[in-house]
Protein backbone atom coordinates (compact mmCIF):
# COMPACT_ATOMS: atom_id res chain seq x y z
CA UNK A 1 0.00 0.00 0.00
CA UNK A 2 1.42 3.35 -1.00
CA UNK A 3 0.58 6.25 1.26
CA UNK A 4 -0.68 9.47 -0.22
CA UNK A 5 2.00 12.15 0.15
CA UNK A 6 -0.28 14.35 2.27
CA UNK A 7 -1.13 11.46 4.56
CA UNK A 8 2.54 10.63 4.99
CA UNK A 9 3.30 14.27 5.80
CA UNK A 10 0.48 14.41 8.36
CA UNK A 11 1.70 11.23 10.05
CA UNK A 12 5.21 12.67 10.12
CA UNK A 13 4.01 15.98 11.58
CA UNK A 14 2.06 14.07 14.25
CA UNK A 15 5.10 11.93 15.07
CA UNK A 16 7.33 15.02 15.24
CA UNK A 17 4.83 16.72 17.53
CA UNK A 18 5.00 13.76 19.94
CA UNK A 19 8.81 13.97 19.95
CA UNK A 20 8.58 17.73 20.61
CA UNK A 21 6.28 17.11 23.57
CA UNK A 22 8.64 14.47 24.98
CA UNK A 23 11.63 16.78 24.46
CA UNK A 24 9.86 19.63 26.22
CA UNK A 25 8.82 17.30 29.05
CA UNK A 26 12.48 16.46 29.67
CA UNK A 27 13.44 20.13 29.29
CA UNK A 28 10.84 21.29 31.81
CA UNK A 29 11.42 18.43 34.25
CA UNK A 30 15.09 17.43 33.87
CA UNK A 31 14.99 15.98 37.37
CA UNK A 32 13.06 13.07 35.84
CA UNK A 33 16.42 11.80 34.62
CA UNK A 34 17.52 11.07 38.19
CA UNK A 35 15.54 7.84 38.12
CA UNK A 36 16.51 4.89 35.92
CA UNK A 37 13.27 5.08 33.94
CA UNK A 38 13.78 8.80 33.42
CA UNK A 39 17.27 8.22 32.04
CA UNK A 40 15.88 5.74 29.54
CA UNK A 41 13.07 8.14 28.61
CA UNK A 42 15.59 10.95 28.09
CA UNK A 43 17.77 8.78 25.87
CA UNK A 44 14.79 7.81 23.73
CA UNK A 45 13.28 11.33 23.67
CA UNK A 46 16.50 13.27 23.14
CA UNK A 47 18.48 10.90 20.98
CA UNK A 48 16.66 8.06 19.24
CA UNK A 49 13.34 9.72 18.39
CA UNK A 50 14.85 13.04 17.14
CA UNK A 51 17.21 11.12 14.85
CA UNK A 52 14.25 9.17 13.49
CA UNK A 53 12.17 12.34 13.08
CA UNK A 54 14.92 14.21 11.23
CA UNK A 55 15.69 11.22 9.02
CA UNK A 56 11.99 10.89 8.12
CA UNK A 57 11.67 14.67 7.63
CA UNK A 58 14.72 14.75 5.37
CA UNK A 59 13.35 11.85 3.38
CA UNK A 60 10.01 13.63 2.96
CA UNK A 61 11.73 16.85 1.89
CA UNK A 62 13.90 15.02 -0.63
CA UNK A 63 10.82 13.31 -2.01
CA UNK A 64 9.01 16.64 -2.28
CA UNK A 65 11.96 18.22 -4.04
CA UNK A 66 11.30 15.91 -6.98
CA UNK A 67 7.72 17.12 -7.39
CA UNK A 68 6.53 19.30 -10.25
CA UNK A 69 4.97 21.70 -7.73
CA UNK A 70 8.37 22.15 -6.07
CA UNK A 71 10.19 22.84 -9.35
CA UNK A 72 7.59 25.34 -10.48
CA UNK A 73 7.43 27.18 -7.16
CA UNK A 74 10.02 29.68 -8.42
CA UNK A 75 8.34 32.31 -10.58
CA UNK A 76 10.97 32.09 -13.30
CA UNK A 77 9.94 28.49 -14.01
CA UNK A 78 6.26 29.32 -14.54
CA UNK A 79 6.51 29.34 -18.34
CA UNK A 80 8.25 25.98 -18.30
CA UNK A 81 5.30 24.62 -16.35
CA UNK A 82 2.93 26.24 -18.85
CA UNK A 83 4.80 24.59 -21.72
CA UNK A 84 3.61 21.22 -20.41
CA UNK A 85 0.09 22.22 -21.44
CA UNK A 86 0.89 23.33 -25.00
CA UNK A 87 -1.68 21.84 -27.35
CA UNK A 88 0.86 20.75 -29.94
CA UNK A 89 2.22 17.24 -30.38
CA UNK A 90 5.57 18.47 -31.63
CA UNK A 91 6.52 19.67 -28.14
CA UNK A 92 8.21 16.70 -26.46
CA UNK A 93 7.63 17.75 -22.81
CA UNK A 94 3.95 18.51 -23.49
CA UNK A 95 3.38 15.12 -25.16
CA UNK A 96 5.04 13.29 -22.30
CA UNK A 97 3.13 15.24 -19.65
CA UNK A 98 -0.30 15.18 -21.26
CA UNK A 99 -0.17 11.48 -22.13
CA UNK A 100 1.17 10.50 -18.70
CA UNK A 101 4.36 9.12 -20.25
CA UNK A 102 5.97 10.70 -17.19
CA UNK A 103 4.25 10.94 -13.80
CA UNK A 104 2.61 14.37 -13.86
CA UNK A 105 3.43 15.14 -10.25
CA UNK A 106 7.14 14.42 -10.89
CA UNK A 107 7.32 15.54 -14.51
CA UNK A 108 10.37 17.86 -14.35
CA UNK A 109 12.48 15.51 -12.26
CA UNK A 110 11.71 12.45 -14.37
CA UNK A 111 13.38 13.95 -17.45
CA UNK A 112 15.89 16.29 -15.83
CA UNK A 113 17.59 14.05 -13.29
CA UNK A 114 20.71 12.10 -14.26
CA UNK A 115 20.07 8.39 -14.14
CA UNK A 116 23.47 7.65 -12.68
CA UNK A 117 24.68 6.56 -9.25
CA UNK A 118 25.08 10.15 -8.03
CA UNK A 119 22.50 11.72 -10.33
CA UNK A 120 20.19 12.68 -7.48
CA UNK A 121 23.09 14.22 -5.55
CA UNK A 122 24.07 16.30 -8.58
CA UNK A 123 20.44 17.35 -9.06
CA UNK A 124 20.20 18.47 -5.42
CA UNK A 125 23.49 20.32 -5.63
CA UNK A 126 22.28 22.18 -8.71
CA UNK A 127 19.01 22.82 -6.89
CA UNK A 128 20.89 24.55 -4.05
CA UNK A 129 22.58 26.73 -6.66
CA UNK A 130 19.17 27.55 -8.14
CA UNK A 131 17.88 28.64 -4.71
CA UNK A 132 20.96 30.84 -4.30
CA UNK A 133 20.36 32.48 -7.68
CA UNK A 134 16.65 32.89 -6.97
CA UNK A 135 17.13 34.77 -3.71
CA UNK A 136 20.65 36.19 -3.79
CA UNK A 137 21.74 36.21 -7.40
CA UNK A 138 20.61 37.67 -10.71
CA UNK A 139 17.60 35.79 -12.01
CA UNK A 140 17.87 35.14 -15.75
CA UNK A 141 14.97 35.59 -18.14
CA UNK A 142 13.04 32.33 -18.58
CA UNK A 143 14.05 32.06 -22.26
CA UNK A 144 17.71 32.39 -21.30
CA UNK A 145 17.68 29.38 -18.98
CA UNK A 146 19.76 26.63 -20.54
CA UNK A 147 20.78 23.12 -19.54
CA UNK A 148 24.20 22.80 -17.88
CA UNK A 149 25.17 20.12 -20.37
CA UNK A 150 23.53 18.85 -23.57
CA UNK A 151 20.65 16.51 -22.83
CA UNK A 152 21.99 12.98 -22.55
CA UNK A 153 20.14 10.18 -24.38
CA UNK A 154 20.58 8.12 -21.23
CA UNK A 155 17.73 10.07 -19.63
CA UNK A 156 15.40 9.26 -22.57
CA UNK A 157 16.50 5.64 -22.77
CA UNK A 158 15.90 5.13 -19.07
CA UNK A 159 12.26 4.66 -20.13
CA UNK A 160 12.40 4.16 -23.90
CA UNK A 161 15.10 1.52 -24.07
CA UNK A 162 13.52 -1.83 -24.84
CA UNK A 163 10.20 -0.28 -25.90
CA UNK A 164 8.85 -1.87 -29.05
CA UNK A 165 7.61 1.47 -30.38
CA UNK A 166 11.08 2.92 -29.92
CA UNK A 167 13.10 0.02 -31.32
CA UNK A 168 10.84 -0.72 -34.29
CA UNK A 169 10.22 2.87 -35.38
CA UNK A 170 11.48 3.33 -38.94
CA UNK A 171 12.86 6.73 -37.99
CA UNK A 172 15.12 4.97 -35.47
CA UNK A 173 16.35 2.44 -38.05
CA UNK A 174 17.47 4.65 -40.90
CA UNK A 175 20.90 3.03 -40.65
CA UNK A 176 21.88 -0.33 -39.09
CA UNK A 177 23.99 1.48 -36.48
CA UNK A 178 21.43 4.08 -35.49
CA UNK A 179 20.09 2.38 -32.35
CA UNK A 180 23.64 1.73 -31.15
CA UNK A 181 24.63 5.32 -31.87
CA UNK A 182 21.66 6.56 -29.88
CA UNK A 183 22.37 4.16 -27.03
CA UNK A 184 25.94 5.44 -26.80
CA UNK A 185 24.88 9.09 -27.07
CA UNK A 186 26.76 9.58 -30.35
CA UNK A 187 23.51 10.56 -32.03
CA UNK A 188 21.43 12.81 -29.81
CA UNK A 189 17.68 12.35 -29.62
CA UNK A 190 17.33 16.09 -29.08
CA UNK A 191 19.76 17.79 -31.40
CA UNK A 192 19.49 15.77 -34.58
CA UNK A 193 16.36 17.40 -36.01
CA UNK A 194 14.29 14.57 -34.60
CA UNK A 195 12.96 15.52 -31.16
CA UNK A 196 14.44 18.97 -30.86
CA UNK A 197 11.29 20.90 -30.01
CA UNK A 198 11.22 21.07 -26.24
CA UNK A 199 9.94 23.85 -23.96
CA UNK A 200 10.74 26.67 -26.43
CA UNK A 201 9.80 29.31 -23.87
CA UNK A 202 9.34 32.69 -25.51
CA UNK A 203 8.69 31.21 -28.97
CA UNK A 204 5.13 30.01 -28.68
CA UNK A 205 3.50 32.62 -30.88
CA UNK A 206 -0.26 32.16 -30.71
CA UNK A 207 -0.12 28.69 -29.22
CA UNK A 208 -3.16 27.11 -27.60
CA UNK A 209 -3.14 25.18 -24.38
CA UNK A 210 -4.65 21.90 -23.26
CA UNK A 211 -7.06 21.99 -20.33
CA UNK A 212 -7.22 18.68 -18.49
CA UNK A 213 -10.66 17.41 -17.62
CA UNK A 214 -11.44 16.96 -13.95
CA UNK A 215 -10.35 13.52 -12.84
CA UNK A 216 -13.16 11.27 -11.67
CA UNK A 217 -12.54 8.86 -8.82
CA UNK B 1 16.51 26.25 42.54
CA UNK B 2 19.93 25.47 41.06
CA UNK B 3 20.02 22.44 38.81
CA UNK B 4 22.98 20.06 38.66
CA UNK B 5 25.10 20.68 35.59
CA UNK B 6 23.91 17.52 33.85
CA UNK B 7 20.26 18.52 34.23
CA UNK B 8 21.04 22.03 33.07
CA UNK B 9 22.58 20.60 29.89
CA UNK B 10 19.71 18.15 29.42
CA UNK B 11 17.26 21.03 29.73
CA UNK B 12 19.07 22.95 26.99
CA UNK B 13 19.31 19.81 24.90
CA UNK B 14 15.55 19.27 25.14
CA UNK B 15 14.84 22.89 24.25
CA UNK B 16 17.16 22.85 21.23
CA UNK B 17 15.70 19.59 19.94
CA UNK B 18 12.14 20.83 20.46
CA UNK B 19 12.92 24.09 18.60
CA UNK B 20 14.53 22.21 15.72
CA UNK B 21 11.62 19.82 15.43
CA UNK B 22 9.06 22.63 15.57
CA UNK B 23 10.90 24.22 12.62
CA UNK B 24 10.79 20.86 10.85
CA UNK B 25 7.03 20.61 11.45
CA UNK B 26 6.48 24.07 10.00
CA UNK B 27 8.57 23.27 6.92
CA UNK B 28 6.54 20.12 6.32
CA UNK B 29 3.41 22.20 5.82
CA UNK B 30 4.91 24.04 2.83
CA UNK B 31 6.16 22.55 -0.47
CA UNK B 32 8.76 25.12 -1.44
CA UNK B 33 12.56 25.33 -1.80
CA UNK B 34 12.70 27.76 1.14
CA UNK B 35 10.99 25.17 3.35
CA UNK B 36 13.68 22.69 2.36
CA UNK B 37 16.41 25.24 3.11
CA UNK B 38 14.86 26.10 6.49
CA UNK B 39 14.77 22.41 7.35
CA UNK B 40 18.36 21.94 6.22
CA UNK B 41 19.91 25.10 7.67
CA UNK B 42 17.82 25.70 10.81
CA UNK B 43 15.97 22.55 11.85
CA UNK B 44 18.73 20.00 11.32
CA UNK B 45 21.51 21.98 13.05
CA UNK B 46 19.33 22.73 16.11
CA UNK B 47 18.35 19.07 16.51
CA UNK B 48 21.93 17.97 15.84
CA UNK B 49 23.38 20.34 18.45
CA UNK B 50 20.69 19.26 20.92
CA UNK B 51 21.50 15.58 20.46
CA UNK B 52 25.24 16.21 20.72
CA UNK B 53 24.73 18.28 23.87
CA UNK B 54 22.67 15.47 25.40
CA UNK B 55 25.30 12.87 24.52
CA UNK B 56 28.03 15.17 25.85
CA UNK B 57 26.12 15.67 29.07
CA UNK B 58 25.82 11.96 29.77
CA UNK B 59 29.45 11.10 29.02
CA UNK B 60 31.13 14.02 30.80
CA UNK B 61 32.47 12.82 34.18
CA UNK B 62 32.05 16.13 36.03
CA UNK B 63 28.40 16.25 35.10
CA UNK B 64 27.39 12.85 36.48
CA UNK B 65 25.04 12.58 39.42
CA UNK B 66 26.50 12.34 42.89
CA UNK B 67 24.83 10.39 45.69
Amino acid sequence: MELNSNTAALILIFFTAIVVVLGLLIAVRPELTRARGGKMLAFVALCILPVLAVWAGGNEHLQRSTSTQFCLSCHVMADYGKSLYLDDKSYIPAVHFQNSLVPRDHACFTCHTDYTMFGDVHAKWRGLHHVYVQYLGKIPKPENIKLYTPFNNRECLHCHSGMRAYEEASSHRKTPQQLTQMATNQLSCMSSDCHDIVHEVGNWGDATFWTPKQETK
Amino acid sequence: MTLPLIEHRIRWSGLLIACGLVIQMITLIWVHPLAFMAFLLLGCPLVGIGILLFLYSIVTPEATYRD
